[in-house]
C-alpha cells in the first residue's frame, strides 16, 4: 500500500481520482495505527467479517467513474492509463435502483431493532441459515457492544441449521473473538473462536484471510510472518512527529509479534521449580488460568501454541505481590512430544502490588503417531495476596490442557 | 427475507457460493464493483462506497500484517 500511496498522492490531490481501503482485519484499529505511520489518510472501510468474501490480501482495483471495475491487481504503472482514459457508462451502470443508496441507512436501525429473522417458520433450513447468517451480520456491524452477545447467537443458529457454512463458522470466531477482546468476554471466547476458524478452514482450505486468521495467534513453527512486529516502531515514529499514535483496543499479544521458527529452542537445563508438588496449592481460587489452544485441532506431528491467561480474583480482590518470585510457569511434555521452552518466568512489574492479567504462551509439537486428546501438564508458581492488606501467599495452580489432535 | 435485508446486512450478490480456489475475490472486470455497506474505520459510522463513485477510484483490500 505505501507504495501505491506514493504514486497516488499527486492524482488524488489534482482531483483526479480518489483511494478508499477496505481492511481485513480482527482488530481493524490496528490498521488505523499503521496507516497513521504510512501517511495514509484515505477513507477506510471495515470489512472485520470478511463479507467481501476475498480469500488473499492485497487487491488492488481500478474502478471507473460509473462504477465499473476495469483492472484486478494491476501495477502502479499502470494508473497513467486509466486515469487518461474515458470510459462509456456500461449498461448495468445506468440502472441505479438497486444500487444501495443513502435511505437504507434510516433503516440500519430497524434492522438491528427486530430480535429475530421474520417470515421462517417453515422455511428451508439452508434458507432460515442464511436469514440468521444476515441477521447476525446486521446485528455485528451495528448493533455494537451491546448487540454482541446476541449476534453471537444468531451466528450460533446459523452453524447449526448449516454445519458446512464456512462463512458463517469463520464469523462466528471472529464475533466471539471481539467478544474476548471486550469487558464482556465470556469464559472459553478465544477458544471457540480458534475451534470455529479451524472448523471454517477445514471447509474451504483455501480461504487465506481464515488461514491467516489462526496463524495470527499460532505456534511460530506454522507461522508465514511476524504479523504485528511493526507496531513498537510505528508509535515510536508516530511520536517522533509530535503525534500521538492512534490507541489500540487489543494490544498484540507474544505469538502477533512472533516471528517464524524452522525449529524449537528445546531448551535444557532448566531447572523444574517444584518437582515434588510441595508448594500448596491455590485451593481458594485467587488466580484464573484460561487456556487456549491454537489451532484448535492438532495435525499428528504437527505444532501447537498454548495461551495460558492469568487472572486475579477480581471478587476476592486478589492482586500479584511483586515484591518476590516472578510469575512461573512449568509444562511437562508427555512421551514424545517436545516444549519449545518447558519453563518460562514473567517479570514482575516494578511496583509492588499489581492485577493485571498476565499471559504465557508455550508452543509444543506433538509426535507423527499421536492421536485423539492429549492432556499436557502444566503448572504455575505465584506469589497472591487477598485484598490491600490481606494476606500474601505463594501458590502452585496446576493446568491440565487437553490438545485434540486429529 | 426480503431484499432490502440482505441489503441491510451488508451482503454482496455473488451468486451460488463457491470455494476461495474457484473465486479468491469478487471483482469482475467489465462489471459493477460490489456494493458496499461496512464500517467506517474512523468512527464505525456506516459508509457506502457509492459515496466515492462519480470519480475514477483506486480500491485497496488489504491488511496491515
Amino acid at each position: 500500500m505505501p507504495g501505491w500511496h506514493g504514486a497516488t498522492l499527486q492524482l488524488e490531490t489534482e482531483g483526479k481520482i480518489r483511494t478508499v481501503g477496505i481492511i481485513q482485519e480482527q482488530h481493524p484499529d490496528r490498521a488505523r495505527l499503521f496507516m497513521q505511520w504510512k501517511g495514509m489518510d484515505w477513507p477506510i472501510f471495515v470489512d472485520a467479517l470478511d463479507l467481501l468474501e476475498v480469500a488473499v490480501v492485497p487487491i488492488t482495483v481500478f474502478v471507473d467513474e460509473h462504477g465499473i471495475v476495469r483492472q484486478v491487481s494491476p501495477r502502479p504503472a499502470d494508473l497513467a492509463g486509466f486515469v487518461a482514459r474515458d470510459f462509456a457508462p456500461a449498461a448495468a451502470s445506468e440502472d441505479t435502483a438497486n444500487r444501495l443508496g443513502l435511505a437504507d441507512l434510516a433503516a440500519l436501525a430497524v434492522a438491528v431493532e427486530a430480535r429475530v429473522p421474520s417470515g421462517l417458520e417453515g422455511r428451508p433450513d439452508a434458507e432460515q441459515a442464511a436469514a440468521w447468517k444476515a441477521h447476525a451480520q446486521t446485528l455485528f456491524l451495528w448493533g455494537g457492544a451491546d448487540e454482541l452477545d446476541t449476534a453471537i447467537e444468531a451466528f450460533e443458529k446459523a452453524v447449526d441449521l448449516e454445519p458446512a457454512d464456512g462463512q458463517a463458522r469463520f464469523q462466528l470466531g471472529v464475533a466471539v473473538r471481539r467478544r474476548y477482546d471486550s469487558p464482556r468476554r465470556r469464559a472459553g471466547d478465544f477458544q471457540r473462536a480458534v475451534d470455529q476458524w479451524s472448523r471454517a478452514l477445514g471447509l474451504d482450505p483455501n480461504q487465506y484471510i481464515w488461514r491467516r486468521r489462526i496463524q495470527q495467534y499460532g505456534p511460530r513453527l506454522a507461522k508465514p510472518y511476524p504479523f504485528y512486529d511493526w507496531v513498537e516502531r510505528a508509535r515510536a515514529e508516530i511520536r517522533t512527529r509530535g503525534e500521538t499514535p492512534v490507541e489500540l483496543v487489543a494490544e498484540p499479544g507474544a505469538a502477533e509479534i512472533a516471528s517464524p521458527a524452522k525449529s524449537f529452542e528445546n531448551a535444557k537445563g532448566l531447572e523444574e521449580p517444584d518437582p515434588g508438588g510441595r508448594i500448596l496449592r491455590d485451593e481458594r481460587g485467587f488466580v484464573s488460568v484460561e487456556k487456549t489452544v491454537v489451532p484448535g485441532t492438532v495435525v499428528a506431528g504437527g505444532p501447537a501454541r498454548l495461551h495460558l491467561v492469568f487472572r486475579p480474583n477480581a471478587s476476592i480482590k486478589a492482586h500479584w505481590n511483586n515484591e518476590a518470585e516472578d510469575l512461573e510457569v512449568w509444562l511437562e511434555a508427555p512421551p514424545g512430544w517436545e516444549v519449545d521452552r518447558p519453563l518460562i518466568r514473567v517479570p514482575n512489574p516494578p511496583q509492588p502490588v499489581s492485577r493485571e492479567t498476565r499471559i504465557v504462551e508455550v508452543e509444543v509439537r506433538s509426535p507423527d503417531s499421536a492421536t485423539g486428546s492429549v492432556t499436557l501438564s502444566a503448572y504455575a508458581l505465584y506469589y497472591v495476596c487477598e485484598d490491600v492488606k490481606g494476606t500474601c501467599l505463594y501458590r502452585r495452580q496446576d493446568i491440565a490442557v487437553a490438545v485434540a489432535v486429529e | 427475507m426480503s431484499a432490502s435485508s440482505w441489503f441491510l446486512a451488508g451482503l454482496f450478490l455473488l451468486g451460488a457460493a463457491a470455494g476461495a480456489a474457484d473465486k479468491p475475490h469478487p471483482f469482475v472486470v467489465g462489471e459493477p464493483v460490489p456494493e458496499l455497506l461496512l464500517p467506517s474505520a474512523e468512527d464505525g459510522r456506516p459508509r457506502l462506497l457509492a459515496e466515492f463513485l462519480g470519480s475514477k477510484l483506486v480500491l485497496h483490500v488489504f491488511a496491515s500484517w
